[in-house]
């Protein structure tokens, strides 16, 4: 190959030759290799310490990077369901809701267990002798006079298999209460694991893993996959006189005497509240987001997403007055399909600042009214119906997105923004539908792959 | 024996100290640039690029040897190629561009003179070489790989690396020539 020779003398030209170093390409490599330090230190300062468990977490991850990882991003994930319940205040409410209730729990199940006894077993047998016909022929002439009753009925219907159900009623909404406490407790310890992550051995181990998958990924454009759970930051109040159902019907006095049944429990809630003013109030508490997505990196600055995204609605009304209500609770599960399209604005050492926009459609998937009937503080009645109606919910939103990188490729973000609830044209009384406009916050855990 | 310069800086890079690997930066980038933008053409992934690189060092800093003066930038060299491979890699374009190009065999006999040629000019010229003639060639002549390594190193055959290298060679033969040319006819 004799004309290589020029090559040579082309290389000895072109050796050591220097070109412009990128811009901002030390800040870069600082915030990759120094700074992410300070950033998962500042993280676990929130927590309060708890040595033993970070003992475990260190001497289980020496061996187990992968573990590590998994646990890093639950840990992660559940510092922002901690954070999430701090902004979120409406959760407190709740909390008001269920200790209204055990207030008149005790007097349900002890009552009934023991002084009331005998009433109850009057109650008891009377229903048993007004068999299923009387019940039939109240719900006939509900359905004449008004169709908006159906739910009224279904509530009546299953009102027979419920009756031993009352008295765990206390317990239930005790547990309920014991649910939300025991619940913090596995997210405090996977908290303690992320402190961990000070120790600079296991960062390098971790970052060894995420340089691997970052070998293996072939494509081009970055893949970012997140997982996210967001609150909406209000939920809402609705009251108006009279007694309501949660699909929006309101129930007046008039039709109701028409039936003229007493043993009813909802009769009875009637009759006890004939003389007293009379409110129904709807509690939308806050919907709960969670989610997994996926997003592609188009260009430096845009990228687009989709996944799967999961919300509960819940809401609860209380018709009535006093001692004398009827409770409802009304839970729909919706499974989603977002698209979004966000675009970085500022990118500044672990902190990327960005936009985003999209829709979102949301298919309910199954949903159920809970309806409890408390007569002079005693539960009488517990009922549960299923929704038939599955709505397709439409929205479009847009947020401002902060992310911090907290390992190589794991980010947490939190983006506060703005959604619009198309009408779904059901008959379901949700907090969209009283809201259409919703101020949210999302949070959510991003694995960004390279 | 007294350490030199490049070797307390070694022991002060495994000390992952901040201040030493920025002094590893301020030396060595501008080089490392230069080196990669031979390979990568978009500014955006020359930063992608050199950042891996980087993270890369400092990831495995601990399996460096010291064999002599110019090491350490032989080793951080070699980074800086084959992170610029993976990302070239990444790229499905890049195989697809060997094939479908013509070019006339030793169409010049002479050597072209590099002489009257600046650097920045040569440079333009090699990178605006396609991909994958680029790849191959900047391997072959500035890595001083064989082609048995190129193509192990790419995922290519061997000979497709050499016809690749060929025609590589034979178009910034022509490019130079055309240059030349152009720039007489300026004078003239």
């Amino acid at each position: 190959m004799n004309n290589n020779e020029w090559l040579n003398d082309l290389r000895r030209k072109m050796e050591d030759l220097t070109e412009d170093v990128p811009d901002g390409l030390w800040d870069a490599i600082r915030n990759e290799l120094f700074v992410e330090d300070k950033t998962e230190n500042s993280i676990p300062i929130v927590m309060s310490d708890d040595l033993k468990a970070k003992d475990i977490a260190v001497s289980t991850i020496h061996y187990k990077p992968v573990l590590y990882r998994i646990c890093g991003v639950a840990a992660v994930l559940a510092v922002f369901f901690i954070v999430g319940k701090l902004f979120v205040f409406n959760d407190k409410k709740e909390f008001v809701n269920y200790s209204h209730i055990k207030e008149n729990s005790p007097q349900i199940t002890f009552p009934v267990q023991k002084s009331d006894e005998n009433a109850f077993e009057e109650e008891m047998v009377l229903k048993r002798n007004n068999p299923d016909n009387l019940r039939h022929n109240f719900v006939v002439k509900n359905l004449n006079n008004s169709p908006n009753k159906t739910e009224l009925k279904k509530d009546l219907e299953s009102q027979k298999s419920n009756r031993e159900e009352n008295q765990k009623q206390y317990v239930h909404t005790k547990s309920q209460q014991h649910n939300e406490n025991t619940e913090l407790q596995p997210i405090e310890t996977e908290t303690y694991e992320l402190l961990t992550k000070e120790e600079r051995e296991q960062k390098q181990k971790l970052k060894e893993n995420e340089k691997i998958k970052l070998a293996k990924n072939k494509n081009k454009k970055s893949w970012a996959v997140g997982l996210l759970t967001g609150n909406t930051s209000s939920s809402s109040t609705e009251q108006f006189p009279g007694y309501a159902t949660l699909n929006g019907a309101t129930l007046s006095l008039p039709e109701m005497w028409s039936s003229g049944y007493e043993d009813n429990p909802l009769m009875a809630i009637l009759i006890a509240n004939q003389d007293k003013k009379v409110d129904a109030k709807i509690k939308h508490k806050t919907p709960v987001t969670f989610g997994a997505s996926v997003s592609k990196r188009i260009g430096k600055k845009w990228s687009v997403g989709t996944g799967v995204n999961y919300t509960k609605l819940s809401a609860e009304l209380t018709s009535g007055s006093g001692s004398n209500f009827i409770s409802s609770e009304q839970n729909i599960h919706y499974v989603g399909i977002p698209v979004q399209v966000n675009y970085t604005i500022l990118q500044k050492g672990a902190f990327t600042g960005y936009i985003t926009g999209g829709g979102l459609i949301e298919k309910a998937v199954s949903g159920d009214i809970k309806t409890k009937y408390i007569v002079d503080g005693i539960l009488k009645e517990e009922s549960k119906e299923e929704i038939s109606e599955k709505p397709v919910q439409i929205s479009v939103n847009t947020a401002a997105g902060l992310q911090l990188k907290v390992i190589k490729n794991i980010g947490i973000y939190a983006e506060p923004g703005v959604s619009y609830h198309f009408k779904d044209n059901s008959s379901l009384q949700t907090i969209y539908k009283e809201k259409p406009l919703n101020f949210n916050l999302k949070l959510g855990v991003r694995l960004i792959i390279d | 024996m007294k350490e030199n310069k490049e070797q307390i800086l070694v022991s002060r890079l495994l000390q992952k100290e901040e201040a030493a690997w920025k002094e590893l930066f301020g030396v060595y980038s501008g080089g490392l640039s230069y080196v990669c933008s031979r390979y990568i053409i978009n500014k955006e992934d020359v930063h992608d690029v050199l950042q891996n690189s980087f993270i890369q060092m400092f990831r495995s800093i601990d399996s460096f040897e010291y064999r002599g003066s110019g090491s350490l930038k032989a080793w951080i060299t070699r980074i800086v190629v084959t992170e610029s491979l993976k990302h070239i890699k990444k790229n499905p374009d890049f195989k697809k561009v060997s094939e479908d190009f013509e070019i006339a065999d030793d169409q010049n006999d002479e050597d072209p003179n590099l002489e009257e040629i600046s650097q920045p000019t040569i440079m333009m010229m090699i990178r605006s070489l396609p991909d994958g003639y680029r790849t191959v060639f900047n391997l072959y002549v500035f890595e001083k790989k064989s082609h048995k390594e190129i193509a192990e190193m790419l995922g290519i055959a061997e000979n497709s690396s050499a016809s690749q290298f060929h025609r590589a060679k034979a178009m910034l033969a022509q490019k130079i020539k055309e240059y030349k040319m152009s720039k007489t006819a300026h004078y003239e």
